[in-house]
Formats: structure tokens, C-alpha cells, sequence
């Protein structure tokens, strides 16, 4: 029974056993911290993708700004007043005159009043905010975190 | 054997601290030495950029919609000096698709390629074209050439799909690549509608300044506000992008198809009458809304260039609003309505002409020269007798005349809101030009100088019961998704209500007494024609040279138009009933067809269920 306490403490004492603790312990640090600065790097690189898209696409909105306008004057060209006079002349259209008017009674009609014009009195989108999950570090979700904890804390 | 291996172990335990203190420091040199916060300094100043952030120019409606002014992409064409290889290539696709000129395109590359290599530029002729004022006190450093700007996107992208294509031929080993090439869009002012009322519109030059009409005067709205912006450089430091809102859009109370009828009308009258210049103005009498100005000369308002031939000078850009000229016998309606409300005649008050009356010691005549004996104020209108008139004005007395004339607005700018406009000239008593004779020759348009707006606004108050409206051709804004209207301006009541009925009544029984060519069949057309001459630089009146004019509104009972023509030296006939008042007819045909106004007869069958 002595012997094997011996044994027991002898290999609790033994020096490969201690260096073992020493390296396992010192791994799993390194461990820890591969494991933060990956998510680190993560959370920077998806930061930074985010920004590229924003970037793109700011100037694919500025692009199609550009298009949308490119075609709404094309469009007011082909429908020119002498263009579609022209149009109108060519397929056999004639100006009325006065007398070839008839005016029809329609009871409750009232004629609207040109009060909204054209597709510009569409509202536009303010551009949209980023959420702080694109633009905080790690370190400042912690601080914010730990931050609103404390302040909660102290101020029910 | 256990000594040795902790010896050992220590040692190598030593040497690697040593080397990682060595690390250490090193690292700590680095970071504070010289170097480094120089590297810093770079770095803040390239993490960012301030961006200015340019709003589109806001676009131009008609009252229905249709588009006057909008915005169309065009591209600046330049050569990357660092970046290009072949210049001749270059050169020669420059003066294929843009129309520039080969060997000085390839003279202008090579010199610039050069002094960006050598670092001398300032030599260049490209370098002396350039202001010194924009030259850096460290000296100029070419990179980036413009070849051609405001290039069409068709033209740019044939030269873009050219680049490819020799792109793709020079991996090939082909020679003639496009390398260094570089487009960069930007916006550029288009108006659809050509000259359609270019002379309301106005235009906007390439550095982005609205000029005359209402991109001068609404420049600023149009334009919007610009928004500097300082931008992270690194897309990690991701910022909010800022929401620039576009320049303001207008809406106009021009009716673009009106617009284009008086247009044409009026180019066919100069051409019938052999005028050398016109004006139709069609405005709503309710309101003020001017529903069609047409000039001449117009111009194409997408070569803007043009402007310096075609026009000698800025008034002649739109004359209904910033050439004031007499305006003749329509000016008799002014008196006549002055001394109606006055008091001092009334329709039926007789007046005998003897052909000739003496005011301020000259001696004022019929147009005709002749005497019309008995007459009565309608009379007078009818037959437009300039005697009859001056002695209403002498009887309504120079101080009761002049204040009907300033309530008018004679003498005052309209505040139209266009840019360039002109107040023309009413002389008053006191005033070193005028004399006594000025009371009896204003009262039937001469000696006195008024834009033909002027005269709509102060007939205004005869065909809207009284009350003045202020002619103004901006209906709405649109900005940020909200239209505000912009409402209806009053600018008095020079006279009463029943003056201004009883003056309609009579100017339309003496159109219809005369048999007037301004006549429109179906309508109760009130109005007036007005021949004036026209002063020479000796002070004299020229003989043969004459403004004929006309103004008139309907339908009586309601009236929706008033209609101004006015006929520069028509030389078909100098007459006024003669030229302007077919003019006006034909003018108001279009008018109630394209506003679908109804005859008397309709309206008065719709009222009547």
C-alpha cells in the first residue's frame, strides 16, 4: 500500500509530468488567442467587404442615376412635339379646327388640375445607415458591452 | 548528464531572450523612429479624401409633363501619361471616333508623355494654356491629358468597344493598343425639345451656370447644394454615405403643345407679313399662368454656342419680357379704362372729332388724318381715333392719368420670374424728358415704352374684373419628393369690377362692329389692335416702319385667354388689324382647342342644365 503511494506521488512530482502542465497550459493560450484573433480578423474582413459592397454599390446607384436619366431624356426626345407631330402627320393625322369639335356633357366630370406631373414626386430614399455590426472593432462591441452593462448597473 | 542538459537549456533559454529583447527593441526603434512618423503622417493624410459631392441639376416640365430640360451623360476623354504605350493608336482612334485632328493629337501626347518622363512641363504649349494661378508652387506634374470633353455616350462607347477589341488583338500580339485611354462621365443640360421655348428656358453652359430665362433665374434651386464629404480611403473605415438630394425640378405653367402652335403661327406671320420679328404671349387671365411665349429668333438650345450668332444682344433673347418698345393704339385701353373708372367719360359720352386737337402746343392727329365728327367712346375704340383719346387724357388730367398709368404698372418691372427683364419707360410730370404733349401722346401708346408682359399684366386687370394678376411661369416645385405649388400673385385693383366688365363689353362690340380679322367664330372675343411708330435715333418718327399689335382675351363672359401679338416692321401691311390681328385669330383658334374650351354656345347649354 505504502509502495504504491509512493508510486502515485512519485508521479505526481515527476518533472516531464509538471513541463507537460506547463506546455498544455501555455497551448491552450495560444489557442485562446488564435481563436480571437481569427475572429478578429473575421469580423475586420467582413468590415471591410461590407464597405467595398457600400462603395460598389453607391456607384451603381450614381450608374443607374445616370442610366434612368440618360433614358428619360432619350425618351422626351422621340416624343418631341415635332417629332410626334411629324408621326402624327405621317399617318394620315390632320390639325382639327374649331368646328370639327363636339363638345359631350359628362354630368359630375370635372377636369383635374395637372397637380402632380411626373414620376419625380416618387419619394426618395434617404441612404440607408450601417449597422455598428460593419463598423465596430471587437475591442468596441466589449467596451460598449461592458459599458451599457455597468451603466445598467448602476442606474436602474 | 542532468547539469549538462539544464546548462544547455538555460543557454539556449538566454539566447532567446536575448534575441526576442533584441526583437523587442528593434521593433520599438522602428515604431518611434523618424521613419515611422513619417509613415504616420502619410497615412493620415491618404486614410482620407474630401469628396464634393455634386447634386443633379434639377429637370423642367411643362404643365403636363413633358420633359423641357433634363440631364443626359456625356464623357471627358484624356490619355494616363504613366499608363500609355502607344500614342499613335491613341491618335489615330481619337480622330476616327472624335473628329480631332491626327497629327496635332499625336504632337500633344508625345510633348506631354515627354515633359511628364523629363519632369519639364512648364514649356509645353499644353502647360502655358494653363492659368498660372492653378499651377502648383511645386511645379507642374502632368499625369492625365484631356483629349476631348462633353463626348457623346455613343461616340464614347465606340471608342470604349474600340479599346477592348485592340485590347484583346494586342494579347495576341497585334499591335495598336488603347492602353492609357480613360473615359470619365459626368452630366451635361439637355433640352428634348430643341428651341421649343428657348427664350423662356434659357440654357446652361458647360461650367454649369444657368443663363436668361429660368435657368438663370432658378439657377441656384436648380442646382442644388453641393456636400463636401470627407471619405475613409480604407473600405474597412465604412462611413454612412451622405444623401445628397437632387437639384430642385420645376414645373412650368407653359402647355408645351400651345407653346409649339404659337411658335409655329408666329413664324408663318413673319413670313406672310414680312416682319422681321415677333412675339405671342397666351396667358391664363385668372392667374397669371403664361401658358406659351413665342419669340424670334430662337436657337437650339443643345448648341448653346450658337447664342453669340444669333443674337446681337441680351435683350433680344426674349423680347416679351426685356424690349420694351411703344406699344401704340392697344394702349388706349389703359386710358379709356382709367377714365371710365374715374369717372371722367362713360361709354355712351359724345366726342366730336375735328381730326386734330392741340396738346402742350403740338398738334396730335388721326391715324388717318382725317376728321370722324360725332363720335362716342365706343366710337373712339372702334375706329381707334388717337384725337379722342388724347382729350380724354387731357380731361383726366396729367396727375389722375400718370397714377392710373403707375397702378397699371407701366414704369415697373412685372416680377415675372424670368431672368432679363426690363421695366420699359413712363415718363411723369417733373421727369426732365417729359413735356405737356406727352399727356396726349401716351394716351394712345406713343412716348411711352413698355415690354409686351408689361402690357398683358396691365390689360389683366380689365379681363380678371379689376384685379391685376402677376404674370409668372413657374406652376410647382418638386424637391425631396414633395410638390409645392406655387400660387396665383395679385398685384392690385387699379380699377373697379364694373369698369373692367363695361370696357370688356365695349372693345368687344367694337371688334365685332368693325368685322375685326381677330374674330374667332363661336367666341366673344374682347380686344384691341394697336399700330405704332416707330422713333428713330433723329428723334422722328420713321414713315413706313411700324410695331402692330394686338391684345385680346375670351371668352367674354369667362374669360381662360388672353392673347398678345405683337409684329415688328410687318411690311405686308403696316397696319395692325391687318397683320396681328389674323395672328391673334389664329392664335386663339389653337388656343381653345388645345385648352378645350367650348364655345359661348356650349358653355352657355352646359350652365343652363
Amino acid at each position: 500500500m505504502q509502495s504504491v503511494t509512493h508510486l502515485v506521488h512519485a508521479y505526481k512530482i515527476a518533472p516531464w509530468r509538471a513541463q507537460r502542465q506547463w506546455i498544455g497550459g501555455f497551448l491552450l493560450a495560444v489557442v485562446v488567442l488564435t481563436m480571437i484573433a481569427s475572429l478578429y480578423l473575421d469580423v475586420s474582413a467582413q468590415a471591410a467587404i461590407a464597405g467595398r459592397e457600400i462603395q460598389d454599390l453607391t456607384s451603381a446607384i450614381t450608374t443607374t442615376k445616370q442610366a434612368s436619366a440618360d433614358l428619360q431624356a432619350r425618351l422626351a426626345s422621340l416624343t418631341a412635339s415635332t417629332v410626334m407631330e411629324q408621326q402624327a402627320i405621317a399617318l394620315g393625322f390632320e390639325p382639327v379646327g374649331p368646328e370639327k369639335v363636339e363638345y359631350l356633357l359628362v354630368p359630375g366630370f370635372s377636369r383635374p388640375e395637372p397637380d402632380i406631373l411626373t414620376s419625380a414626386v416618387l419619394p426618395q430614399l434617404s441612404a440607408p445607415s450601417i449597422p455598428p455590426e460593419y463598423t465596430q472593432s471587437l475591442l468596441e462591441w466589449f467596451a460598449g458591452r461592458f459599458i451599457a452593462s455597468y451603466v445598467q448597473g448602476s442606474y436602474p | 548528464m542532468k547539469y549538462t542538459y539544464s546548462l544547455r537549456a538555460m543557454t539556449l533559454a538566454g539566447a532567446f531572450g536575448l534575441v526576442a529583447v533584441a526583437i523587442i527593441v528593434r521593433i520599438l526603434m522602428i515604431i518611434y523612429s523618424n521613419e515611422a512618423a513619417t509613415f504616420r503622417q502619410l497615412v493620415e493624410t491618404n486614410a482620407t479624401e474630401l469628396r464634393t459631392f455634386y447634386p443633379d441639376r434639377g429637370e423642367i416640365y411643362d404643365r403636363n409633363g413633358h420633359l423641357l430640360a433634363g440631364n443626359q451623360t456625356v464623357f471627358e476623354v484624356g490619355v494616363n501619361l504613366n499608363t500609355i504605350q502607344d500614342p499613335e493608336a491613341i491618335a489615330l482612334a481619337a480622330s476616327v471616333e472624335l473628329g480631332l485632328d491626327f497629327d496635332q493629337t499625336l504632337r500633344l501626347i508625345k510633348e506631354l508623355k515627354a515633359c511628364s518622363e523629363d519632369g519639364n512641363c512648364e514649356t509645353t504649349d499644353y502647360a502655358q494654356s494653363i492659368p498660372p494661378n492653378l499651377i502648383p508652387a511645386d511645379g507642374l506634374s502632368l499625369d492625365f491629358v484631356v483629349l476631348a470633353d462633353f463626348v457623346e455616350a455613343e461616340n464614347a462607347a465606340r471608342l470604349q468597344q474600340l479599346k477592348v477589341a485592340m485590347q484583346e488583338k494586342a494579347e495576341d500580339g497585334a499591335w495598336g493598343v488603347l492602353n492609357g485611354l480613360e473615359f470619365k462621365s459626368h452630366p451635361q443640360r439637355t433640352y428634348p425639345e430643341g428651341s421649343l421655348a428657348s427664350n423662356v428656358l434659357g440654357f446652361v453652359g458647360r461650367e454649369g451656370r444657368g443663363y436668361f430665362g429660368i435657368e438663370e433665374k432658378y439657377s441656384t434651386l436648380l442646382a442644388g447644394n453641393p456636400v463636401q464629404v470627407v471619405v475613409p480611403t480604407d473600405p474597412n473605415q465604412a462611413i454612412d454615405i451622405p444623401h445628397i438630394p437632387d437639384g430642385t425640378t420645376l414645373v412650368l405653367t407653359l402647355h408645351r403643345d400651345l407653346q409649339a402652335a404659337a411658335e409655329q403661327i408666329l413664324d408663318e406671320a413673319l413670313s406672310d407679313y414680312g416682319a422681321s420679328g415677333g412675339t405671342i404671349i397666351v396667358m391664363d387671365p385668372r392667374n397669371g399662368e403664361v401658358l406659351a411665349m413665342a419669340v424670334t429668333p430662337r436657337m437650339n438650345l443643345n448648341q448653346f454656342w450658337n447664342y453669340g450668332v444669333i443674337y446681337q444682344n441680351a435683350s433680344e433673347f426674349n423680347p416679351a419680357i426685356s424690349m420694351p418698345y411703344e406699344p401704340g393704339s392697344v394702349m388706349k385701353i389703359m386710358t379709356m379704362a382709367a377714365a371710365l373708372d374715374n369717372g371722367t367719360v362713360t361709354s355712351s359720352t359724345p366726342f366730336f372729332d375735328t381730326g386734330e386737337i392741340l396738346v402742350g402746343g403740338a398738334i396730335i392727329k388721326n391715324w388717318d388724318g382725317k376728321a370722324w365728327g360725332q363720335q362716342d367712346m365706343l366710337g373712339c375704340l372702334q375706329h381707334s381715333l388717337n384725337v379722342c383719346l388724347a382729350s380724354v387724357s387731357t380731361q383726366l388730367g396729367a396727375q389722375s392719368f400718370y397714377g392710373y398709368m403707375d397702378n397699371f404698372g407701366f414704369g415697373h418691372l412685372t416680377g415675372i420670374d424670368l431672368a432679363g427683364e426690363a421695366a420699359g419707360r413712363l415718363k411723369v410730370p417733373g421727369d426732365g424728358d417729359w413735356y405737356p404733349v406727352d399727356l396726349g401722346t401716351n394716351a394712345f401708346g406713343q412716348g411711352i415704352a413698355a415690354t409686351p408682359i408689361q402690357m398683358l399684366m396691365a390689360v389683366s386687370s380689365i379681363a380678371n374684373n379689376g384685379q391685376t394678376v402677376m404674370p409668372h411661369v413657374l406652376h410647382a416645385l418638386l424637391r425631396e419628393g414633395r410638390q409645392y405649388k406655387v400660387p396665383a400673385q395679385y398685384a392690385g385693383s387699379p380699377i373697379s369690377s364694373q369698369t373692367a366688365q363695361g370696357l370688356t363689353e365695349m372693345l368687344n362690340i367694337s371688334l365685332l362692329n368693325e368685322s375685326s380679322m381677330a374674330l374667332l367664330p363661336g367666341y366673344r372675343i374682347a380686344g384691341k389692335t394697336g399700330t405704332a411708330q416707330i422713333p428713330t435715333d433723329t428723334g422722328f418718327y420713321d414713315d413706313f416702319a411700324t410695331n402692330a399689335s394686338f391684345i385680346g382675351w375670351g371668352p367674354v363672359d369667362e374669360p381662360r385667354f388672353m392673347i398678345y401679338v405683337w409684329l415688328e416692321h410687318p411690311t405686308a401691311s403696316i397696319w395692325g388689324s391687318e397683320t396681328a390681328a389674323p395672328v391673334f385669330s389664329s392664335m386663339a383658334e389653337k388656343t381653345v382647342i388645345l385648352l378645350d374650351i367650348p364655345p359661348d354656345s356650349v358653355r352657355q347649354e352646359i350652365v343652363a342644365r
